[in-house]
């Protein structure tokens, strides 16, 4: 080879192995096959109505099979446009008696009653499930969605894979497992053992004795705009005192038994509220919380790391409800928490000591 | 001339460990979202700022999309900043008050000091609320956006919010895609690591929150910064208010089309930036405040993001003439390698950064653009060089900071 295509052919070389690690680049330049901006679209989806809405608006094709069975009182079956098989029900104690089972398998059908749905035990259901009425289910079931116009009551045991909402109240007997969300429109009662994630009603009730209605103090809102008091360090109000302002403690804060608080505080570390304590704006921990028992929260009650409320607190009012989250949360029997209860990682409703 | 290159070389090495620890942090660490999950309260009082300086283009899509988001309607006021526009802004504004009466109060001036800061500060007489908002006029809030951004307000520590800013128009040209990736890595990677971190996530001035109380503290709108965002980031921190980073907040705006755009919008942030660093970046570091150990180094490291640029450049100057000194760095082999490595994996480290943000947002293809990203970086060294030479030299000149508004490209809203 003579030297000057010897040189020609390391230039080429040299050049090809250079424009390599471009290829794909070039490629994508020009095909522009992931240049669309990124979707923001979780406002929406983050609703947490948003799957019980759409699922409400999907059951509108199925409005006249309910009508005509509920006029009727037979069932019907089909197949929705977009190929999901449905089961509709005029009576929905007839559920009781439908074989949910085939030959070990658990048949994946959606089912809609014009009527209150009774449902079997110790069964699987696929498919989500719609009744213009109540939903009473067995015990030991697993769910997979739940949309009732009335009241939704889940057996011990059973669990719930992405959402239910209910217009009327929601109960969930002992040692359920609600891994979605779940929301009424009315109220949600949780017994003892349930484990949850994502909360919402008017009020959310813990264990039977828990009464909602139950709360005549209506404390006034706190202004957002108040004297804010910085602490590095630990800091503590004593029981009984009443401390006016906000308050930002770099250190681990404890509120005494019956103080009160008329302002938002915040704790870079551990926070304890005792017995009886109140805070009339928001409480916030960045770190791990304790509430209670007995103790009033207006506002928002945060934690970054884990949080026990303990039996007789009650965060938010029926007129102002508010949100209480945490990675990690413990709720004892008798608490009430009106709005939103979201446990990112594991919600445990707990039986008071 | 060989131990100012070891200093270069030095603090380089520390901005590469910071991008690594920052990405790791990312792919493998605590996220902290603390107020994400705010969806019920008793919500306060709000005001969003919509600066807009010759918007005819934009401003009508930002109106129409805060008509729309899901906030009460009379804990909500819109103030559209209207700063002495020439063209059709202040007619699109006033036909939106006509539509939705006592939801948007329009602010129009028509004289004074240029700049976003000195508009915001005059607006300010309107404002009666703790929470205020900032969008520019070409960002779109989505539906639950002013709910997000007004939810960390419940924590009596916070001070300021910033949300994610992602560009819409990114499939324009190479350019746009570059910036699409840039911002992928500042927010989803940079932003969220600091927050994690509790570190110092910086204010942007847009998709943005502060409150009353903290501004009127540390001395309002500060209209002599020509990036107001790091101004306020800063005047925050040493005030011992706290600005967080919800990066599940994210708003739609527009980056630049064509490179002299975005370089004349890179030399302002530059400019802006060194400005808050000869500012702060001394009683940050080492004066009696309120900022955590951690935060100090962030804030410092954070406020010589682009001074790195010439500092970058005057290395590689020194590395040329040591070598053709015959200086042989560190003498030995070991210098040799280190300094191989640094420059292998050293120089990626902002590139990987890039790369995690855009696996992190779930996006395929786009990754592949990354290698051009040194198209990008190459441009901007020296366009962020030049504005620090420049603002030396207005520094001796005694020459006033101009402030430039960035053009817009999209087709004005019908």
């Amino acid at each position: 080879m003579s030297p000057f295509f010897a040189v020609l052919s390391l230039i080429l070389l040299t050049g090809a192995l250079m424009v390599l690690p471009l290829v794909p680049a070039l490629a994508e330049l020009h095909s522009k096959s992931d240049a669309r901006p990124l979707s923001v679209i979780q406002q929406h989806t983050g609703e947490i109505r948003f799957f019980a809405d759409g699922f409400r608006s999907y059951m509108k094709g199925l409005e006249p099979a309910l009508h005509k069975c509920v006029g009727s009182g037979a069932h019907t079956s089909g197949t929705m446009p977009d190929g999901s098989e449905y089961l509709v029900l005029g009576r929905g104690e007839e559920a009781l008696l439908l074989p949910f089972r085939e030959r070990n398998e658990f048949r994946a059908v959606m089912i809609a009653s014009g009527s209150d749905l009774l449902l079997p035990s110790e069964t699987n259901f696929a498919k989500d499930i719609y009744s213009a009425a109540s939903v009473i289910g067995g015990t030991e079931n697993r769910y997979r969605a739940i949309l009732a116009e009335k009241d939704i009551r889940l057996g011990r045991g059973s669990s719930v894979m992405r959402w239910v909402h209910a217009v009327g109240e929601f109960s969930a007997d002992s040692a359920c497992r609600l891994y979605g969300r779940v929301s009424s429109d009315t109220g949600i009662r949780l017994a003892a053992e349930c484990s949850f994630l994502r909360l919402n009603a008017p009020y959310i009730a813990i264990g039977p004795n828990a009464d909602p209605a139950q709360d005549p103090s209506q404390s006034p809102a706190v202004a957002t705009a108040q004297e804010r008091l910085f602490h590095e360090g630990d800091f503590e109000i004593r029981a009984g005192e009443i401390f006016l302002g906000n308050l930002v403690v770099r250190g681990r804060l404890r509120i005494g038994a019956g103080a009160r608080v008329r302002g938002s505080v915040k704790s870079e570390r551990e926070l304890v509220l005792e017995g009886g304590a109140s805070v009339e704006g928001s409480l916030i921990s960045a770190s791990i919380m304790q509430v209670g028992p007995d103790c009033k929260v207006r506002g928002p009650v945060i934690a970054e790391r884990t949080m026990l409320i303990q039996k007789g607190t009650r965060c938010g009012t029926l007129q102002n409800p508010t949100t209480v989250s945490a990675p990690n949360i413990q709720v004892e029997e008798g608490v009430v928490v009106f709005g939103t209860l979201w446990a990112r990682d594991q919600g445990q409703a707990e039986v008071s000591l | 001339m060989i131990y100012v290159l070891y200093v270069i070389v030095s603090v380089i090495c520390i901005y590469t460990a910071r991008h690594y620890w920052f990405t790791l942090n990312r792919l493998f660490g605590f996220q902290r979202h603390p107020y994400i999950d705010i969806d019920t309260a008793d919500w306060p009082p709000v005001t969003v700022l919509v600066a807009a300086h010759n918007e005819e283009k934009v401003v009508a899509n930002i109106l129409r999309a805060l008509m729309t988001v899901k906030y009460p309607d009379d804990k909500m006021l819109v103030i559209p900043v209207n700063d002495r526009s020439t063209d059709r802004t202040r007619e699109i504004i006033d036909e939106f008050v006509e539509r939705f009466p006592g939801r948007i109060r329009p602010f129009h001036r028509k004289d004074g000091k240029g700049g976003k800061a000195a508009a915001l500060k005059d607006a300010m007489e309107l404002v009666e609320t703790e929470v205020i908002l900032i969008f520019d006029a070409d960002y779109i809030p989505g539906a639950g956006l002013v709910k997000q951004l007004t939810a960390p307000f419940f924590d009596p520590e916070v001070g300021g919010v910033m949300g994610r800013v992602v560009p819409m128009n990114c499939g324009t040209n190479l350019l746009t895609r570059l910036l699409d990736l840039e911002r992928s890595g500042g927010y989803q990677v940079d932003q969220q690591a600091r927050m994690n971190l509790r570190l110092v996530p910086q204010h942007g001035g847009t998709v943005a929150g502060v409150r009353l109380s903290a501004l009127r503290e540390i001395g309002g709108w500060n209209d002599t910064s020509l990036t107001e965002d790091t101004d306020l980031t800063y005047r925050l921190l040493l005030h011992g208010w706290k600005t967080v980073y919800q990066n599940r907040s994210e708003c739609y705006e527009e980056v630049p089309e064509t490179w002299p755009v975005r370089i004349k919008q890179i030399k302002r942030w530059a400019k802006g930036h060194n400005q808050a660093m000869v500012t702060y970046g001394l009683h940050l570091l080492l004066g009696k405040h309120r900022a955590s150990l951690r935060e100090r180094i962030d804030g410092t490291l954070l406020l010589g993001v682009y001074i790195m640029a010439p500092f970058t450049l005057v290395g590689w100057g020194l590395a040329l003439g040591v070598f053709y000194q015959g200086v042989a760095p560190l003498h030995g082999i070991v210098a040799i390698l280190s300094v191989t490595a640094y420059a292998a994996i050293g120089n990626l480290a902002a590139f990987f950064e890039i790369a995690a943000a855009v696996r992190l947002d779930g996006s395929r293809k786009r990754v592949c653009l990354v290698p051009f990203l040194i198209l990008g970086f190459a441009v901007s060294i020296f366009a962020v060089s030049w504005a620090a030479v420049s603002q030396v030299k207005d520094a001796l000149t005694g020459a006033e900071f101009h402030w430039d508004k960035t053009e817009r490209f999209r087709k004005a809203a019908s």
